[in-house]
């Protein structure tokens, strides 16, 4: 079989070498650097979103941490107003109880001191009237004998049955 | 989604098939043609067979054979590495698409500047064809590289892409900066013809020095062979006991590592010749301009 020439120049050799190098340009261009690139492009399109996302998503925490603490912040000052409120009206309650008390406590002394004072005067009245009575025997008893029985035996009588009763 | 279906396996199979039929065919073809004695002889490519074309006749050679089976076992690496790429499966192999692009496309890029970016699938063929036809040898086939023409054309391209890309600022612009000192301008010129000269016949040179060596030495370990162990009886007197080692050093030399510089060199200089020759400021003022004036 024959060969080439070691140096043999031939045009259209090198023009068909010329159009490999273009077509394996081309082949490369659209079979291995297109789909690759449109990949890449989409996983970095997929990459760009996912970011984007936790961004918005870190966002969104963010402002709903900022809105918590603010009502956090309320809530605290609300839960002090209301101790205070509670405190404050559990104290004037205390004190209205203890000033009811007070006057009721006064009220029941007073009228038990009214009403040991009448009773020391009904007391004091019915001794005195015992007094009277008990001397009015004496006297009677003392003054018997001057007293007509007849006048007085309706009386003495009912004095000795009373002292009788009593006893 | 990451469940290969049949279909899937099939068509992969086919890809690699078609990857290695042609290499196959390659190997067949030489081993069919080629002579059963045959010495040492330097030569070109193989011709199989000639078409008569206006001008100068086509020899269809073993170059021309081997360049079109690099060019569909690289279809069909490419098909297989991008194969499910698209369906959201993900596999280990478009790992190494991805490298393979992202590589390219950072070296154009930082090499030629970002209005290039382009220009990323051209270098990765280049250094694909030039590699793959260098590469070819490991299998036993002719390297187109070590072919004159098929570098030349690949020369002769970048040639007319520097060009282009000179006269983009127009014609005048691109006289111009031949006479930068106006007497250099011959010097200029010629400088301007030797570099796909240079590039063709650098690329070409090393190649099939390469093989020249290579084939050199193998000859002289045979006969040193012949001379020290010819004594031995019968079938040992002939075995060529010293062409074990050394060749395939020599292999992993010439073939592996020259063949993989060689098209990093033309690639490089591609870029490079391209890039510098192209005048990017003038040409951004100039745009500037026009789009000023169109805004008048």
């Amino acid at each position: 079989m024959q060969s080439l020439e070691v140096i043999s120049v031939n045009l259209w050799q090198i023009l068909i070498s010329l159009l490999n190098l273009l077509i394996l340009f081309l082949l490369f261009k659209k079979f291995l650097f297109k789909p690759v690139n449109k990949m890449l492009a989409k996983r970095q399109n997929e990459i760009d979103a996912k970011y984007e996302a936790a961004d918005s998503a870190k966002r969104a925490a963010e402002e709903d941490k900022l809105l918590w603490d603010e009502k956090i912040g309320t809530v605290k000052a609300e839960t002090d107003e209301m101790i205070k409120k509670a405190q404050d009206s559990a104290k004037r309650q205390g004190e209205t109880i203890v000033t009811k008390a007070k006057e009721q406590a006064d009220g029941i002394i007073r009228q038990a001191e009214t009403q040991a004072k009448l009773e020391m005067k009904k007391a004091e009245e019915g001794i005195k009237k015992e007094i009277v009575e008990v001397s009015a025997a004496l006297a009677n008893k003392l003054l018997e004998r001057e007293i007509n029985v007849d006048d007085h035996r309706e009386l003495i009588d009912s004095f000795i049955e009373k002292i009788g009763d009593e006893e | 989604m990451n469940k290969k279906t049949l279909g899937f396996k099939l068509v992969d199979m086919l890809y690699i098939a078609m990857m290695i039929i042609p290499i196959g065919f390659g190997i067949a073809l030489k081993v069919l043609t080629t002579p059963l004695s045959e010495g040492i002889s330097i030569a070109g490519a193989k011709i199989y067979f000639t078409l008569s074309m206006p001008v100068q006749n086509l020899p269809i050679t073993e170059s021309q054979v081997n360049s079109a089976i690099v060019i569909i076992s690289a279809l069909f690496l490419c098909l297989y590495l991008t194969h499910g790429i698209k369906g959201g499966i993900w596999l280990k192999r478009h790992h190494f698409a991805e490298l393979i692009v992202e590589k390219s496309t950072s070296l154009v890029v930082n090499s030629m500047g970002e209005y290039f970016k382009s220009f990323a699938p051209f270098i990765a063929a280049i250094l694909g064809l030039s590699g793959f036809s260098s590469l070819i040898t490991l299998f036993g086939l002719f390297p187109p590289t070590s072919d004159i023409n098929i570098v030349a054309g690949w020369a002769i391209l970048v040639f007319v892409l520097i060009t282009y890309y000179k006269m983009k600022c127009g014609p005048i612009e691109y006289a111009k900066s031949f006479a930068n000192p106006v007497l250099m301008a011959p010097l200029n010129i010629i400088s301007e013809i030797a570099t796909p000269v240079s590039m063709a016949f650098r690329h070409y040179g090393n190649v099939l020095s390469g093989s020249v060596i290579s084939v050199l030495v193998a000859a002289g370990l045979q006969g040193l062979s012949n001379i020290v162990f010819g004594a031995l009886p019968g079938f040992l007197g002939n075995f060529p006991f010293l062409q074990v080692g050394l060749p395939a050093i020599l292999s992993i030399y010439f073939d592996i590592f020259s063949g993989c510089l060689q098209a990093y060199i033309f690639a490089m200089l591609t870029m490079l010749y391209i890039s510098g020759g192209f005048p990017l400021e003038l040409y951004n003022e100039r745009k500037k301009k026009k789009a000023l004036k169109c805004e008048i």
